[in-house]
């Protein structure tokens, strides 16, 4: 059985939109990252790209989790 | 973001053998905090930092990291192996 789960989260804005922070020189407020190893990661419902709903939970000792969040990756967008 | 056809096409395209998932309202992006705001001439706009995140069997975190590291997944793919073998071990 496969014991490793990659999943890829895509997220994609049109630049019309979403100026490159690099093209913009408005200032921006960072993001930190709220959660650190050893956190109890918190239960997610997403849509896959079958239309099958896949929540984190239904992994919970069964397979680990990999999540990759890429942005702006693989749409042209 | 990408919605689950443009992500279906993608992974047809490339044969992906793993989900590839789609947060439209942005709710797993907040709870997890990779949400980035930004202020362009007084609108607001917000994306998602790149992001890696290995969560184990039961649910604990065991690597993040975002922004311009989470590009090298090799951090990230170390700790899966390490866990593996952990587990094997057990």
């Amino acid at each position: 059985m496969k014991r490793l789960l990659a999943a890829g989260l895509l997220f994609a804005m049109t630049p019309a939109l979403a100026p490159s922070p690099a093209q913009s020189q408005n200032k921006e407020e960072v993001a930190k990252l709220s959660l650190k190893v050893g956190d109890k990661a918190p239960d997610f419902t997403l849509l896959s790209d079958e239309w099958k709903t896949v929540k984190l939970s239904d992994y919970r000792g069964k397979k680990n989790v990999f999540l990759a969040v890429y942005v702006l990756a693989f749409t042209g967008g | 973001m990408d919605s689950p056809a443009a992500n279906a096409a993608f992974a047809k395209q490339i044969d992906i053998k793993f989900p590839l998932l789609s947060d439209m309202n942005r709710k797993m992006l907040t709870d997890y905090g990779i949400l980035k705001k930004y202020d362009v001439k007084g609108d607001n706009y917000e994306w998602a930092l790149r992001a890696n995140i290995v969560i184990d069997k039961d649910g604990v975190i065991r690597h993040i990291e975002g922004g311009d590291s989470a590009v090298d997944p090799n951090s990230a793919v170390s700790v899966c192996t390490d866990l593996h073998k952990k587990q094997a071990a057990k």
